[in-house]
């Protein structure tokens, strides 16, 4: 017995160590991923964030730590407003986009047989993906512009005589060409919840004498609310740090802050831009943080 | 395992994934050391409209060098990115009084003009630009300049507007496009607003030249990221009015668009001369001048008048140009008079750029 009591804590020390080096070769498998974030992201960001606290004197990045760069953007109402409309622009774009979204994924995943229809649909929704980016923003100054489809349009039917300005170079062509570039990313999130939802459960609502929109906001809603919270956050974080679309689009009046930080570092003032950049991720940080929630499913059913 | 099997563990699949991470990581250099042997390759800082996609390959051809363009906008990021990344780049692009600066700090180095042969094809003038001698050495190879003027679309603008302030009247809400470049907008409002030395402005004429663009901003309709941008709007009717370089009436012409004309506004203007230079860290010195005398041969030189619309230094191209048809357009702008380069406001670093670029941001924010 004794010599059991002796063996038995060694033995179990040794199974631990087992554990201990079994747990470690689980994550070994996180290593190659660890090292690629580790050099190509936190690194990077460490040197931002390293940036956003020096100053730019005649072309040079010197590294005086000081926190002019942040009061600079917070003393400038011109950055503050820019950044308020930013804001409103990115959470407009991402209601419109979701709005459109939602119904059109509804459809096809409840009403379109599955089978090559549904999937050809879904190739024609991801189909703007296979031209570049700028193509597709670019498309848009040939539909909207004065020479553009619409006016031409508009003017081949006498509706108007001259070509009307106001589709284009301003915050409402913006928002529509947002809402058409990230409009695919939201139906792809969306198909892949409602894909997985339980119809049954919508019927058995409607059995018991739910209308279509009790089951829909009772029984749907909260079982693919972290679908759509996915949604939410692949449309609206992109759209909050957009650059190129206002700059060709948006004109003068559609200005975003991305525009802006992008003056900063084409001046070389890196040190401002960083700061300005880390303003918009740290925004970013604290929506994931308020969505976190949204994308327990459990909390769904717990009230 | 057999793959024939068609199990693959996870352990498997992380083997085989290391395996070939391994394998590729030593056989890489090899292989690039492969690749190196048939070409040398030159990354260069430019903007797009210094080469041509034929023109590359074609010399690449000829000489064994490929020229790899990354493209910049404002020559501030530029000088930033040679001053960041040393030998990464061996060819930049730079502007007038930028020029200096790069080699002043140590960015560029000079050399003989003659070491490329195509020199001799250049105007003398632009083999005597004061501000780029170093000694017997020129700190870059001369390659194009133009004003930065204003064009205006006749139907819609009856007065010609020869003066920066004649562009802040109200008919024009909305209708002037422009290009995108902080420093150069700031230094034609000090144009507009008297300042002297345009690039190194004081607090207090920065401040006049802020308070100038806020009064002008309602007129932009867009600022533009590139220059055909510009073209674009002045073609398709939705801006009357461009401030931009030479050509831009017959890149609009080309482009489908309305006549438009220019005006040199009585304030006087801005403008640049261009240059490549050999950035000093780069390990490929001397292939720099045999890439550059192919690139810069008279062929080249006037199917890019001819692409791009704005003047050249090289004279043999203008006479190509004269030869083939072209002459009208050449002279129209300016070609065969390199003289005008020198009477423009030359563009170069601005003596204070935070306090311009911010400005700038303060008023298009």
């Amino acid at each position: 017995m004794e010599g059991m009591a002796t063996t038995a804590p060694a033995a179990a020390r040794g199974r631990s160590r087992l554990r201990g080096g079994a747990r470690l070769a689980q994550y070994a498998g996180f290593l190659p991923a660890l090292v690629l974030f580790g050099a190509f992201f936190a690194l990077p960001l460490g040197l931002i964030v390293a940036y956003s606290f020096w100053e730019t004197i005649d072309y040079n990045v010197v590294h005086h730590w000081t926190l002019d760069n942040y009061r600079y953007f917070f003393s400038v109402s011109t950055y503050i407003h820019t950044m308020w409309a930013t804001v409103w622009v990115s959470t407009l774009a991402t209601a419109l986009t979701i709005g459109l979204a939602f119904p059109f994924t509804y459809w096809l995943v409840r009403y379109v047989r599955r089978g090559a229809l549904q999937r050809l649909l879904l190739v024609l929704v991801i189909l703007p993906f296979w031209t570049s980016y700028l193509l597709r923003v670019y498309s848009w100054l040939n539909i909207l512009g004065d020479g553009g489809a619409i006016n031409r349009f508009l003017q081949w039917t006498h509706l108007t005589d001259h070509p009307l300005s106001f589709f284009l170079y301003d915050r409402p062509a913006v928002i529509l060409v947002l809402v058409y570039l990230y409009f695919p990313f939201a139906v792809l999130t969306l198909y892949a919840s409602l894909e997985r939802f339980d119809w049954d459960q919508f019927k058995a609502a409607m059995d018991l004498g739910a209308t279509p929109r009790t089951a829909i906001t009772r029984i749907l809603l909260p079982q693919i609310r972290p679908g759509i919270t996915t949604a939410v956050i692949f449309v609206f974080i992109p759209i909050l740090g957009e650059y190129l679309a206002p700059q060709l689009v948006g004109g003068q009046r559609g200005v975003m802050i991305g525009n802006l930080i992008v003056n900063f570092f084409t001046g070389a003032q890196y040190t401002r831009g960083a700061a300005a950049a880390l303003l918009i991720a740290a925004l970013i940080v604290v929506l994931l943080v308020v969505f976190r929630r949204s994308l327990e499913v459990e909390d769904a059913y717990r009230a | 395992m057999s793959i024939t099997e068609g199990r693959l563990s996870r352990a498997d699949l992380l083997k085989a994934g290391a395996a070939g991470a391994l394998g590729l990581t030593f056989a890489g250099p090899a292989l690039a050391k492969g690749m190196r042997i048939e070409s040398t390759t030159l990354n260069m800082l430019t903007w797009s409209d210094h080469y041509a996609n034929d023109q590359l390959k074609a010399v690449a051809k000829a000489v064994g060098l490929q020229g790899r363009p990354t493209l910049f906008s404002d020559n501030a990021d530029a000088y930033l990115k040679i001053k960041q990344t040393h030998g990464q780049f061996d060819i930049v692009s730079g502007d007038a009084l930028w020029v200096p600066k790069y080699h002043k700090d140590g960015l560029t180095t000079s050399f003989p003009l003659s070491e490329i042969a195509a020199s001799k094809q250049l105007y003398s003038l632009a083999r005597t630009f004061p501000f780029w001698k170093d000694g017997s050495n020129y700190m870059g190879y001369p390659f194009s300049w133009s004003t930065v003027q204003i064009y205006y679309n006749p139907k819609y603008v009856k007065v010609k507007p020869d003066s920066w302030h004649a562009l802040l009247d109200k008919k024009y809400r909305g209708k002037i496009s422009l290009e995108n470049i902080p420093t150069d907008m700031m230094a034609i409002a000090a144009r507009a607003t008297g300042a002297k030395k345009p690039y190194s402005m004081s607090k207090a004429e920065i401040s006049r030249a802020k308070a100038f663009l806020k009064e002008f901003k309602p007129n932009v309709l867009k600022l533009a990221s590139q220059n055909n941008e510009v073209v674009r709007a002045l073609a398709d009717g939705s801006a009357w009015i461009g401030i931009t370089n030479l050509g831009t009436d017959d890149r609009v012409k080309d482009a489908g668009g309305p006549v438009v004309k220019t005006a040199y506004p009585k304030e006087g203007t801005i403008g640049f001369i261009d240059s490549e230079q050999i950035v000093k860290a780069s390990k490929n010195h001397d292939a720099f001048f045999k890439f550059e005398n192919s690139m810069q041969q008279a062929k080249w030189i006037a199917r890019n008048f001819i692409t791009n619309g704005r003047p050249l230094f090289n004279e043999q191209a203008y006479k190509i140009l004269v030869n083939t048809g072209h002459g009208d357009r050449a002279r129209r702008q300016y070609y065969n008079e390199p003289e005008n380069a020198l009477k423009m406001t030359i563009k170069g670093p601005a003596g204070d750029e935070q306090a311009y670029v911010d400005a700038f941001n303060e008023v298009f924010g």
